[in-house]
């Protein structure tokens, strides 16, 4: 153990120390809160999505108590670090499972913490929901995969890779793809999901399939290969900052208009357009939610999150947080009970309308629920439509 | 497919161009001071920043940032060859492995501390496609391309006929004999040095318009494919490198175009390991110079 690690578990002892004698010495409104946990990382790097969750949860606890609670009680974070770290959140899963005794978590972010909480929620059977981690194998093991009391209200990346690739065809009328991914466990999973759903599309087919490493930064050899194979799209799950290095390139090898960009990796932001406008644009990509979309509900979030944290713009994870947050506490109103079991049960009925659309629970509790389709036209992103679609789990 | 090996082969002598100004300063240092410079991709990396900073910072055009770019390389390196390199002269080799990476994770930490760890898009450079029969590429690889001809021709006339350069190839043959002869020999380790860094930098800041981005991080892949290029060419051997540099971007241009993308990183370690296996004194010469 380094001695930043001990000096930050002596400060956290003298902290909770501090705060049970605050508890005992408050035990009048101590009754009336009802107490949930929320695990994300909130130090090192990823610490910033950390901080747009709670805020995010936070928002909707104050909005959920001001329309008089759950079951009459107030609605309280517990707020736990895990450092995007698996052996952190497993520190802070069980201190609120054990030291806190709360019957409900949210978290985490990052899917290699949420995967390491999944047993122990499920050991001491508190419900867990998560609201952000996109790996496919959170919810292949959770309801009839196993763990019954993880849920998750976040599209995976399989359900994205599926998203992109309906749309793709059935709406742009793309047939010939070639694959240009990064070279991880991201990109080669998003590419296997694709190939998954392929058969769906009698017409579509890829040509080519290269995955390239983080650090490259030469594709012409590769590009060259897409161009003379004819296809008309080129399916690239890859890092955000090697997209306009692919798209300046394309621009020089005359591909413009010619093959576009689907799938994900910033496609639509300002800075990766403005490196070659007119390679991006027709581009598709997914993305779980946006500042920009249009329903009332999500406008309504965006206001009220400017106002409450000064003006700074929401994010995916502040949205998804908050949005979570009032899902549970809409499984809280249908039990009509705070016990863990009931809101479990209500949860895997529910039928919730969130800004994004109707969101239900398959029978892996994992949330069947638009994403938002995202294209380049003129040089500006624009949404185009919300789908939905429903995993084939493994038999 | 006749036409699609020779865009791949012309794919390669661009990249391999590139290997090759870095290399080539690479091998001059290994000449006359006998240690390999972990560091030499961040003079390339210091080389790209400096152009990106005269560019988003003062607006300045992109010929002027090739000055500007080069010239802040250079006089890091200057500094660096008087307070570190000078001093490995006869020192042994473990010295100059442990000084060189020192230097590199000091130059990409200060690099990210000023200016942050995320990408930056590199604005500017000759980026208009031209035709060449059926494949278009950026006017700015064609600068490169003749950039590194004229580059390396001028090293070979300095090597041959120049006072620096019989001076260059004295130290690298015997440094004792330099000391009797009254040669300087850490001025030469110092000025070829510097010479190499900013051959260094010059590829960095001719390569940032096609490659976009630039971050702390981008010397070290090209370190490593330089050492490929440095063991093909025959260590110390200037124009070895060339033809080994375009030799490494052509076999990886066709290696990624015929086989997949993500076997291109492999072609160099494998040449290196045939390299050091078959012929460690390189392609060129019977005989290890060193």
């Amino acid at each position: 153990m380094s001695t930043r690690t001990i000096v930050r578990r002596a400060l956290l002892a003298a902290c909770g120390a501090a705060a049970l004698t605050a508890m005992t010495a408050l035990p009048a409104t101590a009754q009336e809160v009802y107490k949930i946990g929320l695990v994300s990382p909130l130090s090192g790097a990823n610490a910033r999505y950390g901080a747009f969750a709670n805020k995010g949860a936070n928002l909707a606890a104050k909005e959920i108590n001001a329309a008089g609670g759950v079951q009459g009680r107030k609605l309280e974070f517990v707020s736990g670090d895990s450092q995007c770290v698996p052996a952190e959140g497993v520190s802070a899963t069980k201190r609120m499972i054990s030291f806190d005794k709360l019957p409900i978590i949210i978290g985490d972010i990052c899917s290699s913490v949420t995967l390491a909480m999944q047993p122990l929620a499920e050991e001491a059977g508190v419900l867990l929901v998560n609201a952000a981690s996109s790996n496919p194998m959170i919810t292949y093991k959770a309801g009839v995969g196993g763990f019954k009391w993880t849920f998750r209200n976040y599209p995976t990346d399989e359900g994205r890779a599926a998203i992109v690739l309906e749309h793709a065809v059935k709406n742009r009328g793309l047939k010939t793809f070639a694959v240009l991914s990064v070279d991880s466990d991201y990109g080669r999973g998003a590419i296997n999901f694709t190939k998954k759903y392929l058969p769906r599309y009698p017409d579509a087919k890829i040509l080519s399939e290269d995955y390239y490493k983080d650090s490259e930064t030469d594709f012409r050899p590769v590009l060259s290969k897409i161009r003379n194979s004819g296809a008309q799209a080129i399916l690239m799950y890859g890092q955000a900052d090697t997209t306009p290095i692919v798209a300046r390139q394309m621009l020089e090898m005359g591909l413009a208009g010619k093959v576009v960009l689907v799938g994900n990796g910033e496609f639509n932001t300002a800075k990766t357009i403005a490196a070659a406008p007119s390679v991006l644009n027709g581009s598709i990509e997914a993305a779980a939610w946006l500042p920009e979309w249009t329903s009332a509900r999500s406008q309504k979030f965006v206001d009220d999150y400017k106002k409450a944290y000064g003006g700074e713009m929401p994010n995916n994870h502040a949205y998804t947080h908050w949005e979570t947050t009032h899902l549970v506490a809409a499984a809280i109103k249908a039990a009509a009970s705070l016990k863990p079991e009931d809101v479990r049960n209500a949860l895997a009925k529910i039928k919730y309308d969130s800004a994004m659309g109707p969101v239900t629970f398959d029978d892996h509790h994992q949330a069947v629920l638009p994403m938002v389709l995202l294209e380049v036209a003129d040089g500006k992103p624009v949404i185009r439509s919300a789908i939905a679609v429903k995993v084939d789990y493994p038999k | 497919m006749g036409s699609f090996i020779l865009e791949q082969i012309v794919n390669g002598v661009i990249t391999g161009s590139m290997y090759a100004l870095v290399a080539a300063g690479m091998t001059m240092i290994f000449g006359v001071l006998r240690a390999i410079n972990f560091a030499h991709g961040e003079y390339y990396m210091l080389g790209t920043f400096g152009a990106w900073l005269v560019i988003s910072k003062l607006d300045a055009p992109y010929a002027v940032s090739i000055v500007a770019g080069v010239a802040i390389a250079a006089l890091i390196a200057a500094l660096i060859g008087r307070l570190v390199m000078q001093r490995l002269v006869g020192a042994p080799f473990q010295a100059g492995v442990l000084a060189t990476i020192g230097v590199s994770l000091i130059l990409q930490n200060a690099v990210i501390l000023a200016f942050g760890g995320g990408y930056k898009v590199f604005e500017g450079g000759w980026i208009e496609p031209v035709q060449i029969g059926s494949f278009g590429m950026a006017q700015q690889r064609i600068v490169l391309v003749v950039t590194a001809l004229a580059v390396f021709a001028g090293l070979e006339w300095m090597v041959r006929k120049t006072r620096m350069g019989k001076a260059i190839r004295a130290v690298s043959q015997n440094i004792e004999c330099c000391h009797v002869n009254g040669i300087d020999v850490e001025s030469v380790v110092r000025r070829t040095f510097l010479l190499g860094t900013a051959l260094a930098a010059l590829s960095g800041v001719l390569t940032a318009p096609v490659n976009v981005s630039v971050y702390g991080g981008m010397g070290e892949s090209i370190t490593l494919k330089t050492f490929a290029v440095i063991v093909m060419g025959g260590m110390g051997n200037v124009r070895g490198t060339l033809i080994a540099g375009i030799l490494l971007g052509v076999v990886e241009a066709l290696v990624s175009g015929l086989i997949g993308l993500q076997y291109r990183d492999s072609v160099g370690f494998v040449a290196l390991l045939l390299m050091l296996m078959f012929r460690p004194h390189g392609l060129f010469t019977q005989k290890a110079r060193f």
